[in-house]
């Protein structure tokens, strides 16, 4: 073979080769699917919010990509385990970030897991946006960082006027020590003081405690108009209203959402008829959210946790309308200023939108009473809704 | 034919001896080959991020082996003083004007980390003479209950001394290092700055191990009575490695808490003291290389295996649970001394 025509067959070669990849770079830019991050703590303590919010958010992805994708992309999730700490949440977002190269992660469920990587995102630009989270901190934890779970303070607020309203005057109260139960005892006792009630007694306990008699005796001693219930996991919440009643106290119990779910409710029995609770909850009367419940329970075969499974659910549906703005799941930035400027309504509310800080504004704590064993059912989740938590 | 006979026996005594020394030589090239190939393989700062946590760890179960594989004390209270250095990290240099933003404040100092840092390590050793004078009273089982109640201890101080730690809201803002205005914000400057911390810790241990306080040390541990006659003071040797260890421990809080800028008891709970011993017997029980070996299978494994095939990615987190464990089982039933290990429990 000439020279002439090595160099001609290897032009054409190299033409050849351009050419393709051109027309392979074309297809893959139109037909690559959207990526993002998913971190939840689908093990360790975690493991019961991690996991619900993890399948929820593929329930999600898998209606979205049915009915066609985003502009004609797919959505993909890329999901690492963060567990409940800092060293977790920190090689789980490394990977996220620069193996996968995601620009945008929906989680934590675990407070402590996103101020532990909120840093690094806000550093890096990249946005987190949790459908779990609770902590009061992470309103401060940068402008990447978002959440439609409502900050423990608002709990607690709306707890110190439903228990104003109440005529609750004295109030005595039992908090988990973790971050979550003590946040929402803190906020609880710190805004009913400020309405001019008197926190009469406090006790905490650990999470492994199984025996709280001597330190509901105390809380007792005190005589209390209330006993104000904190608590993060249901075994030990249902174990102290059981606990309460074998005492002797009948007067009136109020607690956060842990204390009324399934577990909890199946260790107090008829002990919990009547415990109020506020939190958020889903609307009855919400027809998108029995939807998303319905379907949750076709895919998986049991719900739990209702609000924070509508929370992770609407998570995604929010990233998709802002992917399907910015067209681009790099843009980062693009997809923070959509956050800041959306208002959605889907499962766990109306209306709703974030302010300034990430923070979710628009929607609000309801308060459940617990029914009687007799009327307890799968469907009403062992209570029923009284109505919005008074607020202001 | 005699001589014969015996040049076959040598051959024969010997090929044994060879191939032991190979076992070990091939398991540190597997493992090193094969971490090395990993981090080559992943995204660099992954890579960094890991080797970050490796040094973290090999500093801690380095510090743990002086204790449990050369002195023979089976401690699971190391969680302790690792928790301890960091806190006092944390306390003193995480900056006050954040730390106004936080839920229940607490007063912190804003301290640079170069100034935090000796009075951490110090911390942490002021405790373990505290503790170790109340610890060298017990032996064996009994000690590591006494170290199991420690741990238990250390736990409930750092999630209920809430005016000084903030319990279970954790502290924020923890300081970077700082070199003459220079901040090491970047992951790859703090890896280098904890390899160094590292490469100090191995060689301290080194040389403790290697000169005769650390040959007492080895004594104590095969007879405490007999090595007792030959006049020395156990006790204090027993509660000068103590110290030692738990400073190196405090050291590594230190570092932790200023690489995670946050920190809340969650990072300090006794399943953490636990994973310690395991990497300490997985490297193999009285050989610092054993540690450094173990502590890189140990964060190898766990971080390698957010990349099993064959898997949707939601189920991965709880896979690599089992395979870890399963792992750790066949290890320990297999090589019970440990990688290199020298000394079984």
């Amino acid at each position: 073979m000439s020279i002439f025509s090595w160099k001609r067959s290897a032009s054409l070669g190299l033409l050849a080769v351009i050419v393709v990849a051109a027309l392979g770079c074309g297809e893959a830019g139109s037909d690559e699917p959207f990526r993002i991050g998913v971190m939840e703590s689908v093990t360790g303590p975690g493991e019961t919010y991690g996991t619900v919010a993890v399948q929820s958010k593929e329930m999600a992805v898998a209606e979205i990509n049915a009915a066609g994708g985003i502009n004609g992309r797919m959505l993909e999730l890329v999901v690492e385990d963060s567990k409940c700490n800092a060293q977790d949440a920190i090689t789980a977002y490394t990977k996220l970030t620069d193996v996968d190269g995601v620009k945008i992660i929906l989680g934590t469920s675990c407070s402590g897991a996103m101020l532990g990587a909120a840093p690094l995102a806000e550093a890096d630009g990249v946005v987190m946006f949790s459908g779990l989270a609770t902590n009061p901190d992470i309103a401060e934890a940068g402008d990447y960082i978002f959440r439609t779970s409502l900050s423990d303070a608002t709990v607690g607020v709306d707890t110190g006027n439903v228990l104003w309203a109440d005529g609750i005057r004295r109030l005595a109260t039992i908090s988990e020590s973790t971050d979550y139960a003590e946040g929402v005892r803190r906020t609880t006792a710190e805004h009913f003081q400020s309405l001019g009630g008197e926190v009469v007694a406090e006790e905490r306990y650990a999470s492994d405690t199984t025996d709280f008699r001597t330190q509901l005796e105390k809380l007792l001693g005190a005589n209390p108009d209330a006993v104000h219930i904190a608590a993060q996991s249901e075994f030990t919440g249902g174990t102290v209203i059981k606990q309460l009643r074998e005492l002797g106290y009948d007067g009136p119990i109020y607690a956060d959402v842990v204390p009324i779910g399934t577990t909890a409710l199946e260790i107090a029995g008829e002990a919990a008829t009547g415990v109020k609770a506020i939190t958020p909850d889903l609307d009855p009367a919400n027809a998108k959210a029995q939807e998303v419940l319905a379907n949750f329970k076709d895919r998986y075969d049991y719900v739990t946790l209702p609000w924070f499974l509508g929370s992770a659910y609407d998570n995604v549906y929010i990233a998709a309308e802002c992917l399907k703005q910015t067209g681009d799941d790099q843009d980062a930035d693009g997809f923070r200023d959509c956050l800041y400027e959306i208002t959605w309504s889907g499962t766990i509310g109306d209306n709703y939108s974030f302010d300034e800080k990430g923070e979710v504004v628009g929607l609000s704590n309801a308060v459940l009473e617990v029914l009687p064993v007799a009327e307890r059912t799968e469907e009403n989740g062992g209570y029923k809704v009284l109505g919005a938590a008074p607020t202001g | 034919m005699a001589l014969n006979t015996q040049a076959v026996g040598n051959l024969l005594r010997r090929r044994p001896r060879f191939a032991r020394g190979n076992i070990e030589l091939w398991a540190n090239l597997v493992i090193l080959s094969w971490a090395a190939a990993f981090m080559l393989w992943q995204g660099v700062g992954f890579a960094i991020t890991v080797s970050t946590v490796f040094a973290i760890w090999a500093i801690l179960a380095v510090s743990l082996n002086l204790v449990v594989g050369y002195t023979g004390l089976l401690s699971v209270g190391h969680v302790g003083f690792f928790g301890i250095g960091a806190y006092a990290m944390a306390i003193l240099s995480s900056d006050a004007s954040y730390e106004q933003l936080r839920t229940e404040a607490i007063p912190t100092f804003g301290w640079p980390f170069f100034a935090a840092l000796p009075i951490s390590v110090v911390l942490a050793g002021l405790v373990a003479i505290v503790v170790g004078v109340a610890f060298n009273r017990f032996r064996d089982d009994i000690y590591v209950l006494v170290s199991f109640g420690f741990a238990v201890i250390a736990f409930n101080l750092f999630l209920n001394w809430r005016p000084l730690t903030r319990g279970a809201f954790g502290i924020h803002e923890i300081a970077r290092p700082e070199i003459g205005g220079w901040t090491l914000n970047g992951a790859f400057e703090f890896l280098v700055l904890a390899l160094v911390f590292l490469a100090i810790v191995v060689l301290i241990s080194w040389f403790i191990v290697t000169s005769s306080f650390g040959r007492v040390l080895t004594a104590i541990r095969e007879d405490e009575q007999a090595i007792e006659v030959f006049g020395y003071q156990t006790a204090h040797y027993k509660l000068a490695i103590w110290v030692i260890s738990a400073m190196m421990a405090g050291l590594a809080g230190a570092l932790f808490g200023s690489w995670t800028s946050f920190i809340d008891p969650n990072s300090f709970v006794l399943l953490e003291s636990i994973l310690l011993v395991s990497i300490v017997i997985l490297g193999g029980l009285a050989t610092i290389w054993g540690s450094l070996l173990g502590a890189m299978a140990f964060v190898m494994l766990e971080e390698g295996m957010r990349f099993l095939p064959f898997l949707p990615t939601e189920y991965v987190g709880q896979a690599r649970q089992v395979v870890l464990g399963v792992l750790l089982v066949l290890l320990m039933l297999f090589r019970p001394q440990g990688l290199v290990g020298k000394f079984r429990l």
